[in-house]
Protein backbone atom coordinates (compact mmCIF):
# COMPACT_ATOMS: atom_id res chain seq x y z
CA UNK A 1 0.00 0.00 0.00
CA UNK A 2 1.00 3.51 -0.62
CA UNK A 3 2.59 4.96 2.04
CA UNK A 4 0.37 7.10 4.76
CA UNK A 5 1.16 10.92 4.08
CA UNK A 6 1.33 13.48 7.45
CA UNK A 7 -1.52 15.00 8.30
CA UNK A 8 -0.33 18.21 6.56
CA UNK A 9 -0.08 16.47 3.22
CA UNK A 10 -3.28 15.09 3.91
CA UNK A 11 -4.68 18.63 4.71
CA UNK A 12 -3.26 20.27 1.62
CA UNK A 13 -4.18 17.22 -0.89
CA UNK A 14 -7.71 18.57 0.42
CA UNK A 15 -6.73 22.17 -0.06
CA UNK A 16 -5.57 21.56 -3.43
CA UNK A 17 -9.06 19.25 -4.25
CA UNK A 18 -11.12 22.13 -3.20
CA UNK A 19 -12.07 21.58 0.50
CA UNK A 20 -10.72 23.55 3.55
CA UNK A 21 -12.68 21.99 6.34
CA UNK A 22 -12.39 23.52 10.14
CA UNK A 23 -10.28 21.18 12.75
CA UNK A 24 -13.40 19.55 14.20
CA UNK A 25 -13.74 17.50 11.17
CA UNK A 26 -10.24 16.73 9.89
CA UNK A 27 -9.72 13.45 11.61
CA UNK A 28 -13.05 12.40 9.80
CA UNK A 29 -10.48 13.56 6.78
CA UNK A 30 -7.33 11.45 7.68
CA UNK A 31 -9.66 8.57 8.26
CA UNK A 32 -10.96 8.91 5.13
CA UNK A 33 -7.75 8.87 3.46
CA UNK A 34 -6.71 5.71 4.18
CA UNK A 35 -10.14 3.73 3.42
CA UNK A 36 -9.70 5.68 -0.06
CA UNK A 37 -6.20 5.28 -0.53
CA UNK A 38 -6.99 1.32 0.02
CA UNK A 39 -9.28 1.06 -2.60
CA UNK A 40 -7.86 3.32 -5.42
CA UNK A 41 -4.45 0.51 -5.10
CA UNK A 42 -6.16 -2.27 -5.77
CA UNK A 43 -7.90 -1.04 -9.13
CA UNK A 44 -6.05 -3.06 -11.67
CA UNK A 45 -3.39 -0.96 -13.41
CA UNK A 46 -0.73 -1.80 -16.44
CA UNK A 47 -3.82 -1.41 -18.93
CA UNK A 48 -3.68 -0.62 -22.91
CA UNK A 49 -4.18 2.85 -23.72
CA UNK A 50 -7.33 2.51 -25.99
CA UNK A 51 -9.00 0.55 -22.49
CA UNK A 52 -12.83 2.37 -22.57
CA UNK A 53 -14.42 3.02 -19.24
CA UNK A 54 -17.57 1.87 -18.26
CA UNK A 55 -19.32 4.87 -19.70
CA UNK A 56 -20.54 6.03 -23.32
CA UNK A 57 -21.82 8.87 -24.37
CA UNK A 58 -24.52 8.96 -26.27
CA UNK A 59 -25.44 12.62 -27.87
CA UNK A 60 -29.39 12.05 -28.69
CA UNK A 61 -30.04 11.45 -24.87
CA UNK A 62 -29.08 15.22 -24.71
CA UNK A 63 -30.91 16.62 -27.27
CA UNK A 64 -33.63 19.08 -26.26
CA UNK A 65 -36.78 17.55 -25.64
CA UNK A 66 -40.10 18.55 -25.24
CA UNK A 67 -43.05 17.12 -22.79
CA UNK B 1 -59.91 13.07 9.67
CA UNK B 2 -61.80 10.34 11.31
CA UNK B 3 -59.79 7.27 11.55
CA UNK B 4 -61.43 3.98 10.84
CA UNK B 5 -60.48 0.85 13.66
CA UNK B 6 -57.53 -0.31 14.32
CA UNK B 7 -56.34 -3.20 11.63
CA UNK B 8 -57.17 -6.71 11.99
CA UNK B 9 -56.50 -9.83 10.25
CA UNK B 10 -58.96 -9.44 7.94
CA UNK B 11 -58.43 -5.84 7.49
CA UNK B 12 -57.78 -5.10 3.81
CA UNK B 13 -54.11 -2.92 4.04
CA UNK B 14 -52.72 -6.88 4.86
CA UNK B 15 -53.74 -8.19 1.24
CA UNK B 16 -51.50 -7.71 -1.99
CA UNK B 17 -51.87 -6.42 -4.81
CA UNK B 18 -52.62 -9.37 -6.57
CA UNK B 19 -55.52 -9.80 -3.89
CA UNK B 20 -56.73 -6.45 -3.65
CA UNK B 21 -57.04 -5.27 -7.44
CA UNK B 22 -60.21 -7.92 -8.01
CA UNK B 23 -62.16 -6.80 -5.29
CA UNK B 24 -61.17 -3.30 -6.10
CA UNK B 25 -62.10 -3.97 -9.90
CA UNK B 26 -65.56 -5.52 -8.84
CA UNK B 27 -66.47 -2.84 -6.61
CA UNK B 28 -66.75 -5.46 -3.62
CA UNK B 29 -63.74 -3.10 -2.06
CA UNK B 30 -63.81 0.75 -2.50
CA UNK B 31 -60.53 2.59 -2.46
CA UNK B 32 -61.47 4.89 -0.21
CA UNK B 33 -62.10 1.96 2.28
CA UNK B 34 -58.65 0.60 1.74
CA UNK B 35 -56.60 3.90 1.88
CA UNK B 36 -58.44 4.84 5.28
CA UNK B 37 -57.50 1.21 6.88
CA UNK B 38 -53.72 1.79 5.15
CA UNK B 39 -53.83 4.93 7.12
CA UNK B 40 -55.39 3.69 10.34
CA UNK B 41 -52.65 1.27 10.32
CA UNK B 42 -50.27 3.88 10.16
CA UNK B 43 -51.32 6.19 12.65
CA UNK B 44 -51.87 3.02 15.52
CA UNK B 45 -48.03 1.73 14.68
CA UNK B 46 -45.84 4.67 13.16
CA UNK B 47 -45.00 5.80 15.59
CA UNK B 48 -42.95 2.77 17.05
CA UNK B 49 -41.23 2.22 13.63
CA UNK B 50 -40.56 5.76 11.92
CA UNK B 51 -40.99 4.25 8.61
CA UNK B 52 -42.75 7.68 7.84
CA UNK B 53 -41.77 11.24 7.07
CA UNK B 54 -44.61 12.41 5.76
CA UNK B 55 -48.43 10.72 5.57
CA UNK B 56 -49.66 12.29 2.55
CA UNK B 57 -53.27 11.46 3.80
CA UNK B 58 -55.40 14.60 2.18
CA UNK B 59 -53.88 13.53 -0.91
CA UNK B 60 -54.15 10.00 -0.63
CA UNK B 61 -57.78 10.37 0.01
CA UNK B 62 -58.68 12.64 -3.08
CA UNK B 63 -56.84 9.99 -5.33
CA UNK B 64 -58.71 7.26 -3.44
CA UNK B 65 -62.09 9.28 -3.63
CA UNK B 66 -61.41 9.69 -7.75
CA UNK B 67 -60.31 5.81 -8.40
CA UNK B 68 -63.41 4.68 -6.41
CA UNK B 69 -65.56 7.25 -9.11
CA UNK B 70 -63.52 5.92 -12.14
CA UNK B 71 -64.11 2.44 -11.30
CA UNK B 72 -67.25 2.57 -10.63
CA UNK B 73 -67.44 4.15 -13.83
CA UNK B 74 -66.17 1.62 -15.77
CA UNK B 75 -62.67 3.18 -16.45
CA UNK B 76 -60.83 0.67 -14.31
CA UNK B 77 -56.88 1.69 -15.39
CA UNK B 78 -55.43 -1.78 -14.55
CA UNK B 79 -53.96 -3.47 -11.73
CA UNK B 80 -52.41 -0.81 -10.03
CA UNK B 81 -55.53 1.15 -9.65
CA UNK B 82 -56.85 1.96 -6.15
CA UNK B 83 -53.59 0.65 -4.87
CA UNK B 84 -51.89 2.39 -1.98
CA UNK B 85 -47.81 2.94 -2.14
CA UNK B 86 -45.61 5.22 -0.39
CA UNK B 87 -41.88 6.69 -1.76
CA UNK B 88 -38.95 6.92 -0.15
CA UNK B 89 -38.42 10.44 0.47
CA UNK B 90 -35.90 11.18 -2.14
CA UNK B 91 -38.24 10.96 -4.14
CA UNK B 92 -40.10 13.92 -5.57
CA UNK B 93 -44.06 14.56 -5.22
CA UNK B 94 -45.57 17.98 -6.65
CA UNK B 95 -46.59 20.26 -3.62
CA UNK B 96 -45.00 17.77 -1.31
CA UNK B 97 -41.35 18.39 0.42
CA UNK B 98 -38.51 16.17 0.33
CA UNK B 99 -36.39 15.68 3.07
CA UNK B 100 -33.99 12.95 1.92
CA UNK B 101 -33.75 13.07 5.03
CA UNK B 102 -31.59 15.58 5.59
CA UNK B 103 -30.78 18.89 7.28
CA UNK B 104 -29.86 19.74 4.01
CA UNK B 105 -32.78 20.15 1.76
CA UNK B 106 -34.88 23.32 1.52
CA UNK B 107 -38.34 23.08 3.15
CA UNK B 108 -39.83 24.08 0.33
CA UNK B 109 -42.46 21.54 -1.36
CA UNK B 110 -41.33 19.87 -5.05
CA UNK B 111 -42.64 21.57 -7.97
CA UNK B 112 -43.42 19.10 -10.06
CA UNK B 113 -43.81 15.06 -9.31
CA UNK B 114 -40.99 12.47 -10.37
CA UNK B 115 -41.45 10.34 -13.53
CA UNK B 116 -41.92 7.57 -11.52
CA UNK B 117 -44.51 9.27 -9.20
CA UNK B 118 -46.37 10.23 -12.33
CA UNK B 119 -46.15 6.93 -13.76
CA UNK B 120 -47.62 5.42 -10.70
CA UNK B 121 -50.06 8.07 -10.44
CA UNK B 122 -50.99 7.75 -13.72
CA UNK B 123 -51.76 3.85 -13.05
CA UNK B 124 -54.06 4.78 -10.52
CA UNK B 125 -51.95 4.42 -7.44
CA UNK B 126 -53.29 6.28 -4.26
CA UNK B 127 -49.67 7.77 -2.62
CA UNK B 128 -49.85 7.61 1.08
CA UNK B 129 -46.63 9.30 1.62
CA UNK B 130 -42.83 10.03 1.79
CA UNK B 131 -40.63 7.08 4.00
CA UNK B 132 -37.48 7.46 5.65
CA UNK B 133 -33.86 6.62 4.12
CA UNK B 134 -30.35 7.03 5.38
CA UNK B 135 -29.19 10.33 4.58
CA UNK B 136 -29.58 11.47 0.25
CA UNK B 137 -29.52 7.38 0.33
CA UNK B 138 -26.26 6.84 1.78
CA UNK B 139 -25.65 8.50 5.13
CA UNK B 140 -27.33 5.78 7.66
CA UNK B 141 -28.79 4.66 9.95
CA UNK B 142 -28.16 8.15 11.88
CA UNK B 143 -29.55 8.99 15.08
CA UNK B 144 -28.34 12.86 14.47
CA UNK B 145 -30.50 14.01 12.09
CA UNK B 146 -34.29 15.37 12.63
CA UNK B 147 -35.87 12.11 12.16
CA UNK B 148 -35.24 8.91 13.61
CA UNK B 149 -33.86 5.93 11.69
CA UNK B 150 -37.02 3.35 10.48
CA UNK B 151 -37.00 0.24 12.51
CA UNK B 152 -37.44 -2.81 11.73
CA UNK B 153 -41.35 -4.33 12.02
CA UNK B 154 -40.23 -8.02 13.04
CA UNK B 155 -38.02 -6.96 16.26
CA UNK B 156 -37.66 -3.07 16.75
CA UNK B 157 -34.74 -3.77 18.28
CA UNK B 158 -32.96 -4.06 15.10
CA UNK B 159 -32.90 -2.12 11.90
CA UNK B 160 -34.73 -2.14 8.27
CA UNK B 161 -31.19 -2.13 6.47
CA UNK B 162 -31.28 0.68 3.83
CA UNK B 163 -30.71 2.70 2.27
CA UNK B 164 -34.34 2.59 1.29
CA UNK B 165 -35.67 1.60 5.49
CA UNK B 166 -38.73 3.37 5.16
CA UNK B 167 -39.60 1.60 2.24
CA UNK B 168 -38.63 -2.01 3.69
CA UNK B 169 -40.53 -1.43 7.18
CA UNK B 170 -43.43 0.19 5.55
CA UNK B 171 -44.05 -2.55 3.51
CA UNK B 172 -43.44 -5.43 5.84
CA UNK B 173 -45.80 -3.56 8.47
CA UNK B 174 -48.65 -3.83 6.02
CA UNK B 175 -48.71 0.26 6.10
CA UNK B 176 -48.84 -0.10 2.25
CA UNK B 177 -48.72 -3.30 0.01
CA UNK B 178 -46.21 -1.12 -2.57
CA UNK B 179 -43.30 0.90 -2.28
CA UNK B 180 -40.77 2.78 -4.35
CA UNK B 181 -37.27 2.13 -3.32
CA UNK B 182 -34.06 3.46 -4.61
CA UNK B 183 -31.19 1.15 -5.33
CA UNK B 184 -27.32 2.39 -6.26
CA UNK B 185 -25.34 -0.30 -4.34
CA UNK B 186 -28.58 -2.61 -2.69
CA UNK B 187 -30.46 -0.02 -1.21
CA UNK B 188 -33.50 -1.61 -2.47
CA UNK B 189 -32.38 -5.70 -1.77
CA UNK B 190 -30.56 -5.10 1.81
CA UNK B 191 -33.94 -3.31 3.32
CA UNK B 192 -35.88 -5.68 0.91
CA UNK B 193 -33.61 -8.79 2.80
CA UNK B 194 -34.05 -7.41 6.50
CA UNK B 195 -37.82 -6.75 5.96
CA UNK B 196 -38.44 -10.13 4.54
CA UNK B 197 -40.25 -8.81 1.35
CA UNK B 198 -39.21 -9.10 -2.53
CA UNK B 199 -37.23 -5.95 -4.27
CA UNK B 200 -36.10 -5.68 -7.56
CA UNK B 201 -33.64 -3.31 -8.57
CA UNK B 202 -34.01 -3.49 -12.42
CA UNK B 203 -31.93 -2.97 -15.30
CA UNK B 204 -30.19 0.20 -15.32
CA UNK B 205 -32.38 2.74 -17.74
CA UNK B 206 -36.03 1.09 -16.72
CA UNK B 207 -37.35 3.11 -14.15
CA UNK B 208 -36.42 6.95 -14.52
CA UNK B 209 -34.56 8.57 -12.15
CA UNK B 210 -36.35 12.24 -13.42
CA UNK B 211 -37.16 13.50 -9.97
CA UNK B 212 -34.95 12.02 -7.36
CA UNK B 213 -32.10 13.14 -5.64
CA UNK B 214 -28.77 11.51 -6.91
CA UNK B 215 -26.05 9.06 -5.18
CA UNK B 216 -24.57 8.38 -7.89
CA UNK B 217 -25.41 8.78 -11.23
CA UNK B 218 -23.62 6.22 -13.36
CA UNK B 219 -25.14 3.46 -10.91
CA UNK B 220 -28.43 4.65 -9.57
CA UNK B 221 -31.69 2.45 -9.64
CA UNK B 222 -35.63 2.85 -8.66
CA UNK B 223 -36.78 -0.35 -7.79
CA UNK B 224 -40.42 -1.35 -6.73
CA UNK B 225 -40.56 -3.40 -2.80
CA UNK B 226 -43.18 -5.40 -2.08
CA UNK B 227 -44.09 -8.67 -0.50
CA UNK B 228 -44.20 -10.98 -3.45
CA UNK B 229 -42.73 -11.25 -7.06
CA UNK B 230 -46.41 -11.35 -8.04
CA UNK B 231 -46.92 -7.64 -6.72
CA UNK B 232 -43.23 -6.58 -7.72
CA UNK B 233 -44.31 -7.34 -11.27
CA UNK B 234 -47.21 -5.50 -11.75
CA UNK B 235 -45.69 -2.58 -9.80
CA UNK B 236 -42.68 -2.83 -12.42
CA UNK B 237 -45.06 -2.77 -15.35
CA UNK B 238 -46.94 0.49 -13.71
CA UNK B 239 -43.88 2.50 -13.30
CA UNK B 240 -41.13 1.35 -15.79
CA UNK B 241 -40.79 3.04 -18.93
CA UNK B 242 -38.65 5.57 -21.40
CA UNK B 243 -38.17 8.93 -20.01
CA UNK B 244 -36.38 11.18 -22.62
CA UNK B 245 -35.63 13.49 -19.77
CA UNK B 246 -33.70 11.04 -18.16
CA UNK B 247 -30.05 10.38 -19.63
CA UNK B 248 -30.01 7.09 -18.36
CA UNK B 249 -33.51 5.63 -19.49
CA UNK B 250 -33.67 2.99 -21.85
CA UNK B 251 -36.24 2.84 -24.68
CA UNK B 252 -37.31 -0.51 -24.80
CA UNK B 253 -40.99 -1.83 -24.96
CA UNK B 254 -42.24 -2.79 -21.28
CA UNK B 255 -43.30 -6.63 -21.43
CA UNK B 256 -46.10 -8.19 -18.94
CA UNK B 257 -43.87 -9.17 -16.56
CA UNK B 258 -47.03 -11.10 -14.92
CA UNK B 259 -47.81 -13.21 -17.74
CA UNK B 260 -44.14 -14.53 -17.12
CA UNK B 261 -45.12 -15.44 -13.54
CA UNK B 262 -46.19 -19.72 -14.71
CA UNK B 263 -44.82 -20.97 -12.01
CA UNK B 264 -42.77 -23.14 -13.95
CA UNK B 265 -39.13 -23.20 -13.69
CA UNK B 266 -38.05 -26.57 -15.15
CA UNK B 267 -35.07 -26.30 -17.33
CA UNK B 268 -33.89 -22.81 -16.53
CA UNK B 269 -29.95 -22.99 -15.74
CA UNK B 270 -29.11 -21.06 -12.55
CA UNK B 271 -25.74 -20.45 -11.43
CA UNK B 272 -25.22 -20.55 -7.60
CA UNK B 273 -22.84 -18.07 -6.76
CA UNK B 274 -21.71 -19.31 -3.23
CA UNK B 275 -17.96 -17.77 -3.07
CA UNK B 276 -19.34 -14.46 -1.91
CA UNK B 277 -21.07 -15.81 1.04
CA UNK B 278 -20.01 -19.49 1.93
CA UNK B 279 -17.30 -18.02 4.06
CA UNK B 280 -18.32 -14.52 5.01
CA UNK B 281 -21.91 -15.15 5.73
CA UNK B 282 -23.54 -16.31 9.33
CA UNK B 283 -24.12 -19.54 9.32
CA UNK B 284 -27.94 -18.91 8.95
CA UNK B 285 -27.63 -16.92 6.00
CA UNK B 286 -25.37 -19.29 4.30
CA UNK B 287 -28.13 -22.38 5.34
CA UNK B 288 -30.52 -20.61 4.10
CA UNK B 289 -29.06 -19.88 1.02
CA UNK B 290 -28.33 -23.11 0.21
CA UNK B 291 -31.20 -24.44 1.24
CA UNK B 292 -33.12 -22.72 -1.05
CA UNK B 293 -31.16 -23.10 -4.34
CA UNK B 294 -31.66 -26.80 -3.40
CA UNK B 295 -35.39 -25.93 -3.31
CA UNK B 296 -35.08 -24.14 -6.59
CA UNK B 297 -33.17 -27.66 -7.89
CA UNK B 298 -36.62 -29.50 -6.74
CA UNK B 299 -39.05 -26.96 -8.54
CA UNK B 300 -36.90 -28.79 -12.25
CA UNK B 301 -34.09 -25.99 -12.29
CA UNK B 302 -30.41 -27.61 -13.09
CA UNK B 303 -28.55 -25.98 -10.45
CA UNK B 304 -24.97 -25.37 -10.86
CA UNK B 305 -22.12 -23.69 -8.46
CA UNK B 306 -19.90 -20.97 -10.56
CA UNK B 307 -17.15 -19.08 -8.92
CA UNK B 308 -16.76 -15.36 -9.71
CA UNK B 309 -13.93 -12.24 -8.34
CA UNK B 310 -13.86 -11.78 -5.12
CA UNK B 311 -16.64 -9.79 -3.56
CA UNK B 312 -14.52 -7.46 -2.17
CA UNK B 313 -13.38 -6.31 -6.21
CA UNK B 314 -16.95 -5.30 -6.92
CA UNK B 315 -17.20 -3.54 -3.63
CA UNK B 316 -14.09 -1.28 -3.55
CA UNK B 317 -14.65 -0.69 -7.83
CA UNK B 318 -18.40 0.48 -6.71
CA UNK B 319 -17.51 2.18 -3.95
CA UNK B 320 -14.35 4.48 -5.56
CA UNK B 321 -16.88 5.26 -8.60
CA UNK B 322 -19.83 6.40 -6.02
CA UNK B 323 -17.37 8.26 -3.34
CA UNK B 324 -16.47 10.40 -6.72
CA UNK B 325 -19.65 11.37 -8.10
CA UNK B 326 -21.14 12.08 -4.34
CA UNK B 327 -18.18 14.31 -3.74
CA UNK B 328 -18.84 16.46 -7.13
CA UNK B 329 -22.49 16.13 -5.82
CA UNK B 330 -22.27 17.41 -2.55
CA UNK B 331 -19.16 18.98 -2.04
CA UNK B 332 -20.33 22.51 -1.80
CA UNK B 333 -22.16 22.09 0.71
CA UNK B 334 -19.79 20.35 2.83
CA UNK B 335 -16.95 23.19 2.50
CA UNK B 336 -20.11 25.45 3.62
CA UNK B 337 -21.78 23.70 5.84
CA UNK B 338 -20.91 20.55 7.26
CA UNK B 339 -22.32 20.65 10.57
CA UNK B 340 -25.10 20.32 8.63
CA UNK B 341 -24.24 16.38 7.55
CA UNK B 342 -25.36 13.20 9.75
CA UNK B 343 -21.28 12.27 10.38
CA UNK B 344 -22.39 9.12 8.49
CA UNK B 345 -23.10 11.35 5.38
CA UNK B 346 -20.35 13.76 5.53
CA UNK B 347 -18.03 10.59 6.71
CA UNK B 348 -18.98 8.74 3.57
CA UNK B 349 -18.85 11.92 0.88
CA UNK B 350 -15.61 13.22 2.47
CA UNK B 351 -12.88 10.37 0.99
CA UNK B 352 -14.03 11.65 -2.50
CA UNK B 353 -11.99 14.41 -2.54
CA UNK B 354 -8.78 12.56 -2.52
CA UNK B 355 -9.88 10.29 -5.79
CA UNK B 356 -8.33 11.62 -8.96
CA UNK B 357 -9.93 11.75 -12.35
CA UNK B 358 -7.43 9.17 -13.46
CA UNK B 359 -8.48 6.91 -10.33
CA UNK B 360 -12.26 7.73 -11.27
CA UNK B 361 -11.59 6.46 -14.59
CA UNK B 362 -9.62 3.42 -13.73
CA UNK B 363 -12.03 2.49 -11.52
CA UNK B 364 -15.06 2.81 -14.51
CA UNK B 365 -12.31 0.59 -16.56
CA UNK B 366 -12.63 -2.01 -13.87
CA UNK B 367 -15.87 -1.85 -13.40
CA UNK B 368 -15.98 -2.75 -17.30
CA UNK B 369 -13.88 -5.68 -16.77
CA UNK B 370 -16.19 -6.85 -14.10
CA UNK B 371 -18.84 -6.26 -15.90
CA UNK B 372 -17.99 -8.37 -18.89
CA UNK B 373 -16.94 -11.31 -16.21
CA UNK B 374 -20.76 -11.06 -14.87
CA UNK B 375 -22.38 -11.09 -17.62
CA UNK B 376 -20.59 -13.71 -19.68
CA UNK B 377 -22.38 -15.95 -17.11
CA UNK B 378 -25.62 -15.37 -18.82
CA UNK B 379 -24.30 -16.99 -21.99
CA UNK B 380 -24.71 -20.32 -20.02
CA UNK B 381 -26.72 -19.27 -17.22
CA UNK B 382 -30.34 -18.21 -17.35
CA UNK B 383 -29.54 -16.44 -13.68
CA UNK B 384 -27.53 -16.68 -10.88
CA UNK B 385 -28.42 -16.57 -6.95
CA UNK B 386 -26.36 -16.24 -4.19
CA UNK B 387 -27.03 -14.67 -0.71
CA UNK B 388 -29.26 -11.57 0.08
CA UNK B 389 -27.34 -10.08 2.74
CA UNK B 390 -24.12 -11.27 4.58
CA UNK B 391 -26.27 -11.12 7.72
CA UNK B 392 -29.42 -10.65 9.08
CA UNK B 393 -30.85 -6.97 9.94
CA UNK B 394 -28.48 -5.11 11.99
CA UNK B 395 -29.33 -4.01 15.68
CA UNK B 396 -30.40 -0.79 16.22
CA UNK B 397 -27.43 0.19 18.31
CA UNK B 398 -25.33 3.75 17.05
CA UNK B 399 -22.25 1.79 18.11
CA UNK B 400 -23.04 -1.40 16.13
CA UNK B 401 -19.84 -1.67 13.64
CA UNK B 402 -20.79 0.48 10.37
CA UNK B 403 -21.54 -1.51 7.60
CA UNK B 404 -19.58 0.63 4.87
CA UNK B 405 -16.34 -0.21 6.45
CA UNK B 406 -17.12 -3.86 6.48
CA UNK B 407 -16.79 -3.96 2.14
CA UNK B 408 -18.67 -6.51 1.32
CA UNK B 409 -21.75 -5.95 0.37
CA UNK B 410 -23.24 -9.25 -1.41
CA UNK B 411 -25.71 -6.45 -3.97
CA UNK B 412 -22.89 -4.45 -5.04
CA UNK B 413 -21.79 -6.85 -7.93
CA UNK B 414 -25.34 -6.63 -9.58
CA UNK B 415 -25.19 -3.00 -9.41
CA UNK B 416 -22.25 -2.44 -11.28
CA UNK B 417 -23.03 -5.15 -14.24
CA UNK B 418 -26.45 -3.22 -13.96
CA UNK B 419 -28.70 -5.89 -14.41
CA UNK B 420 -31.97 -6.82 -12.66
CA UNK B 421 -31.81 -8.72 -9.28
CA UNK B 422 -34.33 -9.03 -6.52
CA UNK B 423 -34.09 -9.80 -3.19
CA UNK B 424 -36.61 -12.64 -1.99
CA UNK B 425 -37.03 -14.25 1.84
CA UNK B 426 -35.59 -17.35 2.04
CA UNK B 427 -36.87 -17.90 6.23
CA UNK B 428 -36.05 -16.57 9.69
CA UNK B 429 -32.85 -16.41 11.70
CA UNK B 430 -32.36 -16.05 15.46
CA UNK B 431 -34.24 -12.81 16.80
CA UNK B 432 -37.31 -13.70 14.79
CA UNK B 433 -35.73 -12.35 11.61
CA UNK B 434 -35.95 -12.66 8.18
CA UNK B 435 -33.24 -14.00 5.64
CA UNK B 436 -32.97 -13.63 1.47
CA UNK B 437 -31.21 -14.79 -1.45
CA UNK B 438 -30.97 -12.79 -4.53
CA UNK B 439 -31.57 -13.84 -7.91
CA UNK B 440 -30.30 -11.78 -10.88
CA UNK B 441 -30.47 -12.16 -14.47
CA UNK B 442 -29.30 -10.83 -17.87
CA UNK B 443 -30.35 -7.24 -18.64
CA UNK B 444 -33.84 -6.49 -19.49
CA UNK B 445 -34.41 -10.01 -18.19
CA UNK B 446 -36.70 -8.79 -15.15
CA UNK B 447 -38.84 -11.39 -16.04
CA UNK B 448 -36.90 -14.21 -15.27
CA UNK B 449 -35.75 -13.05 -12.13
CA UNK B 450 -39.75 -12.71 -11.26
CA UNK B 451 -40.43 -15.94 -12.59
CA UNK B 452 -37.74 -17.80 -9.86
CA UNK B 453 -38.84 -15.43 -7.45
CA UNK B 454 -42.78 -16.45 -7.85
CA UNK B 455 -41.64 -19.96 -8.55
CA UNK B 456 -40.07 -20.20 -5.17
CA UNK B 457 -43.07 -18.00 -3.82
CA UNK B 458 -45.64 -20.98 -4.90
CA UNK B 459 -43.93 -23.41 -2.95
CA UNK B 460 -42.82 -21.97 0.23
CA UNK B 461 -44.62 -19.41 3.12
CA UNK B 462 -42.07 -17.32 4.22
CA UNK B 463 -43.44 -14.13 2.32
CA UNK B 464 -47.13 -14.94 4.26
CA UNK B 465 -45.82 -14.72 8.01
CA UNK B 466 -46.79 -10.93 9.19
CA UNK B 467 -44.87 -9.24 11.59
CA UNK B 468 -46.91 -9.10 14.95
CA UNK B 469 -46.97 -4.98 15.24
CA UNK B 470 -46.88 -3.26 18.67
CA UNK B 471 -49.23 0.21 19.36
CA UNK B 472 -46.49 2.99 19.10
CA UNK B 473 -46.59 5.92 21.63
CA UNK B 474 -48.91 8.39 21.44
CA UNK B 475 -47.69 10.96 18.90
Amino acid sequence: MTAMPTNDEIALLARQAGLDLKPEYFQELVDAYGNVRRMIDRIPTGRPRGDEPAHVFVPTKFLPVTE
Amino acid sequence: MDLPQPATQTDPSTLSIAELAPLLRAGTLSPVALTEACLARIARHDNALHAFITVTADIALNAARRAETEIAAGHYRGPFHGIPYALKDIVDVEGVRTTAHSRLMPETPATADAFVTRKLNAAGGILLGKLGTFEFALGGPSWDLPWPPPLNPWNTGFLPGGSSSGSGAAVAARFVPAAIGTDTGGSVRWPAACCGIVGLKPTYGLISRRGVQPNTFSLDHCGPMTRTARDCALMLAACAGHDPLDPGSADVAIPDYAAALTGDIAGLRIGLVRNWYADDATPEVAAATDAAAEHLARLGATVEEVVLPDLGDFCDCKTLISMSELFAIHKKDLQARPEAFGAKLRQRVIGGVFIRAEDYLNAQRWRGDLARLLLAQFGHFDALVTAGWLTAADPADPAHADFFRRGRNMTMPFSLAGVPAASVPVGFGAHGLPLAMQVAAAPFAEATVLRIADAYQRATDWHTRMPTLQPGAPA
